[in-house]
């Protein structure tokens, strides 16, 4: 993927949305249709366990995607689904991406949003899909606790046999006895 | 006479004239009483009244004697042998002969008895202007005959046909004995000096004469008595159609090569106007002076039931060969055109196909049929089927089941593509050179041509159901991709055989496949990335020639420090199909030369570099044994095998396992060749020992056991040399549905349940490079991971089972 990183990108890390999608209004949107469909191609042959990702129907640029709580940490064993849309702008600026299942996190509000830094300014072309993922499925584990969205969750942190019991009634609650997928 | 006779009388005169007593055999009256009775008649104006008494009595005769007594002889015969069919030849017939005779011609007298009483009954009316019954028209003698037919016909015993039936079949036998020997004397000869073949009798009591008088004279009386068309008619012509279903069965027996139906129709023309006259004329030859309405009516018979008859039965019959006719094509060609010629005069066509069908799917479309000789016949039946009907309306119909048949066989495929290419199969390579594109199923061309309009003709009946007329004209190789209606099938195929071709040669010669992949490019358009894969793959070769004779050229200074020279085969991998993967440590001194010749190609080629395939090759070696030595060419693993018998004479499998990285059971194969050639002897199980000589006290005197063995050597290398290098289309096509699972797993992974279409519609969507994959083939590839308990299936639902 390293050839198609856009060298305004890379000359400046954290351009506003505005300008790069400027930057990008005459492409062709085949192309991007194109680098989303090679995305999925990756994603499908990967190996990666606990992480998946697929149009959500006839559109290529919804995706929904799938993770399970990294191993050896209070997420172990918990399946969350998020929701994936890419601009038209993709891959110069991010996709947006929200959980769809509740998920009790530092990071994670209500609402499902997330504080991720490569998913605003720490963008890059470079990164896909597959590494979003990988990102979220690793901030579950390790959240960033210094700009919770979640206070409550941020709190608990410190206590993680307190955090882990609460987060596993919050799942239960949130997404029915056991009926987890 | 007195002028003045009484009223008794003139009663007395009256009843002797006319036997109104019913005693026709005392009838001794004369003209003279007929006058006189007329004149009483005048008088009393009683003539209606006599006339009715008159015929009464006829008609009472006739019912009461007459006729039962005539169907007594049947009756009698009927009860008499009726269960008993094997009477003696030869005596039957004249018994049967005689008796019929007997019986008709007792009617015959009864009949004509009457006849003079017949006429008093018209003088009668005539002179007392009487009327007899209503007003049927024709004389009295007509309607004498009616009422003889009437009863008859009342009194007619069932069984009556069983007697007339012989009789007639034993006069046709002899009229159709004397009409075969008068068309051909050669064939029959021996039969007859033993018997008769007419009459059954020996040939010196022949009794063929008394019969065709007997015949000759039964059918004239009857005729007479207007009877014979009523009593026999249908026996008459039954006979016929049973010879002309006989003859045309044994005409056509087996032989295709010639056209038969003008023959037949010659034959049929002379066996049934003779036998008519015979019947109805009274011999051979009378036709001509026979009554007009005779005529008219032999010939109408003749064209509307026997001629309708034998095509019918000609069409039946070649129908219920047709498939031998199609396997038989071209040299069934003339049978064909009689079959084409006869269609049209008969309403047989759906027969046709239906036949047809039934014929190829019990006789070719069953495991126990090779693929080669399913396509032979596919090919035959394309070509015997345009004969007949050019428009292949009909062979459309027919072969639909083949095709869906050869879809389902793994090996059309390649059968077909093979021997496109193959010199020694003449008829598909010789199409092949055929320069016209493909008319595949989605072509659209123009369906009527106008230049020739006069002679347009419709399409036959059922060309409702079917495709273009375009597809259904197409050459026979357009029809055979058409088995597929895909051509990437068969490209891929071709691609996988010539990279068989091109890595079992080794002779970089390309000239041959170069030709090929042209005529492919003219059939298959230019426009196929396939095909140019494949001239890559041609490219190849020539490129590795420049390359090997660069690296080994004598300027190539590493040449002197090489112990053996390599040669490369180097391939584009982007453009090859997969290979089959064997796994193959090669010795270190022969990897020393790879990677020596690895180092030139760098120097050669600047940035690329080179990936052997070990497996993949051949070595020439020598062998030098005690008491012989070997020179063969073999495969890299044999020459790995008996490379590691250089150190140590005696290895066990697993240790040579370990040491060549090539599993087990491909060793043990390999090893066989080594045995073959008297190499290696397995002394216990597993274990193989080197074999120096045949025996070490005998050393220097190669024995015959030695030599052979090596004749075998050119086989066993064939044997080994015909497994294919390539992963099979089969393989591949496994392959290409792996990648499918993974989007499979990731849809439903994120999408919770799809049904079918929508997982089909999806992979159609997102699979980059879409693969061709039919919802029933992706059924099928579901099913199968619903039986692995990959999948599960609810509700018409795919989903994936709880991990």
């Amino acid at each position: 993927m390293a050839q198609n990183i856009a060298p305004e990108t890379t000359v400046n890390p954290s351009p506003s949305k505005n300008n790069s999608e400027r930057a990008v209004s005459g492409r062709d949107s085949h192309s991007v249709t194109k680098r989303l469909q090679h995305e999925l191609m990756t994603l499908m042959m990967s190996s990666d366990k606990g992480i998946s990702a697929f149009p959500e129907g006839d559109n290529l640029f919804k995706w929904i995607g799938t993770l399970t709580g990294p191993v050896s940490t209070a997420y172990e064993g918990l399946t969350y689904r998020l929701s994936l849309e890419f601009p038209s702008s993709y891959p110069y600026s991010p996709p947006t991406v929200k959980f769809v299942s509740a998920c009790f996190h530092p990071n994670v509000d209500l609402h499902g949003n997330i504080c991720l830094d490569i998913l605003k300014e720490k963008w890059s072309a470079s990164y896909d899909v597959r590494s979003i993922l990988l990102s979220i499925q690793s901030l579950l584990g390790e959240p960033n606790n210094d700009s919770p969205l979640n206070g409550h969750a941020a709190e608990l942190w410190a206590n993680q046999v307190a955090y882990k019991k609460h987060l596993h009634e919050h799942y239960k609650k949130v997404n029915g006895d056991g009926d987890s997928k | 006479m007195s002028k003045h006779v009484d009223s008794k009388q003139q009663w007395e005169i009256i009843q002797k004239t006319f036997c109104i007593d019913g005693k026709f055999s005392v009838n001794s009256a004369d003209d003279e009483d007929l006058a006189l009775v007329v004149r009483f008649v005048q008088q009393l104006g009683a003539g209606q009244f006599v006339l009715d008494l008159a015929l009464d009595a006829i008609w009472t005769a006739l019912r009461q004697t007459i006729v039962p007594d005539f169907w007594q002889h049947f009756k009698a015969y009927y009860d008499q042998k009726h269960g008993k069919d094997n009477d003696e030849p030869g005596e039957g017939s004249v018994d049967v002969m005689s008796r019929v005779a007997a019986a008709v011609s007792e009617l015959y007298d009864g009949a004509v008895s009457f006849i003079p009483l017949i006429h008093r009954c018209e003088i009668l009316c005539e002179k007392a202007g009487c009327k007899w019954e209503d007003c049927i028209p024709g004389g009295i003698m007509e309607h004498f005959k009616l009422h003889l037919r009437a009863t008859l016909h009342s009194q007619m015993p069932p069984s009556f046909t069983f007697l007339l039936h012989k009789f007639f079949s034993a006069a046709f036998k002899v009229f159709y004995h004397a009409e075969i020997d008068t068309q051909d004397e050669s064939e029959e000869i021996v039969e007859e000096s033993m018997q008769c073949g007419g009459c059954n009798a020996a040939a010196d009591a022949c009794h063929c004469q008394a019969i065709t008088n007997t015949f000759n004279q039964v059918n004239r009386q009857l005729f007479e008595l207007d009877l014979l068309e009523r009593l026999a008619g249908d026996i008459i012509s039954s006979l016929l159609l049973t010879v002309i279903t006989q003859h045309v069965t044994t005409t056509c027996r087996d032989s295709f090569d010639q056209s038969r139906i003008h023959q037949l129709e010659k034959w049929v023309e002379n066996v049934v106007v003779g036998w008519l006259e015979v019947v109805y004329c009274g011999g051979r030859g009378h036709l001509s002076s026979a009554d007009e309405s005779i005529q008219r009516m032999v010939s109408d018979n003749l064209t509307h039931t026997y001629m309708t008859a034998l095509y019918h039965t000609y069409t039946t019959t070649r129908i219920d060969q047709l498939f031998n006719i199609v396997i038989e094509y071209p040299e069934s060609q003339p049978a064909l055109d009689d079959i084409r010629e006869c269609l049209d005069r008969t309403h047989l066509r759906d027969r046709l196909v239906e036949s047809l069908r039934s014929a190829i799917q019990t006789r070719l479309l069953h495991p126990g049929v090779n693929t080669t000789d399913v396509l032979d016949a596919y090919i035959s039946a394309i070509k015997a089927l345009r004969v007949l009907d050019p428009k292949g309306v009909l062979l459309e119909l027919v072969s639909e089941p083949v095709r869906q048949y050869l879809r389902g066989r793994e090996d059309t495929v390649r059968y077909i593509v093979s021997s496109l290419t193959d010199e020694s199969s003449s008829e598909l390579s010789e199409e092949l050179l055929v320069a016209a594109p493909l008319v595949l199923d989605d072509s659209h061309s123009d369906d009527d041509n106008m230049d020739n309009w006069e002679t347009w003709t419709p399409d036959p009946v059922h060309a409702h159901s079917l495709k273009s007329k375009s597809q259904r004209t197409a050459d026979i190789i357009s029809m055979l991709v058409n088995i597929y209606g895909s051509k990437d099938v068969f490209i891929t195929e071709y691609r996988t055989i010539l990279a068989d071709r091109i890595l079992s040669q080794f002779n970089y010669d390309t000239d041959r496949e170069i030709r090929y992949l042209e005529h492919l490019k003219v059939r298959f358009g230019e426009t196929l990335t396939l095909l140019h894969k494949c001239e890559v793959m041609v490219k190849d070769v020539a490129d590795s020639k420049r390359i090997n004779s660069i690296v080994n050229s004598d300027e190539n200074q590493r040449r002197s420090k090489q112990k053996f020279p390599v040669s490369a085969m180097i391939l584009s991998a982007q453009f090859w199909p997969s290979f089959k993967e064997e796994r193959l440590l090669l010795p270190e001194e022969v990897t020393k030369e790879l990677d020596t010749y690895t180092e030139a190609f760098q120097d050669l080629k600047g940035n690329r570099t080179l990936n052997w395939k070990p497996h993949l090759g051949q070595a020439q070696i020598e062998i030098e044994l005690k008491s012989r030595t070997l020179n063969l060419t073999v495969t890299p693993t044999q020459a790995t095998i008996i490379y590691h018998f250089q150190e140590c004479s005696r290895w066990s499998i697993s240790d040579l396992s370990t040491i060549t990285q090539v599993p087990k059971t491909i060793l043990r194969r390999k090893i066989t060749y080594w045995q073959t050639q008297g190499v290696l002897h397995e002394v216990e199980p597993d274990i193989f020992v080197l074999v120096e000589g045949e025996d070490v006290g005998e050393k220097g005197h190669p024995s015959v056991a030695g030599t052979s063995q090596s004749d075998i050597t050119p086989q066993a290398i064939e044997e080994d040399e015909a497994e294919s290098v390539m992963a099979s289309a089969q393989d591949q096509r496994e392959e290409e549905l792996q990648v499918f699972w993974s989007y499979i797993v990731g849809m439903l992974t994120n999408l919770d349940c799809l049904p079918l279409e929508r997982i089909h519609a999806m992979l159609k969507m997102f699979v980059q490079g879409s693969v061709e994959c039919s919802p029933q083939e992706l059924r099928a590839f579901l099913d199968r991971k619903v039986r692995q308990h990959h999948l599960l299936f609810t509700n018409g639902l795919y989903k994936l089972p709880k991990s």
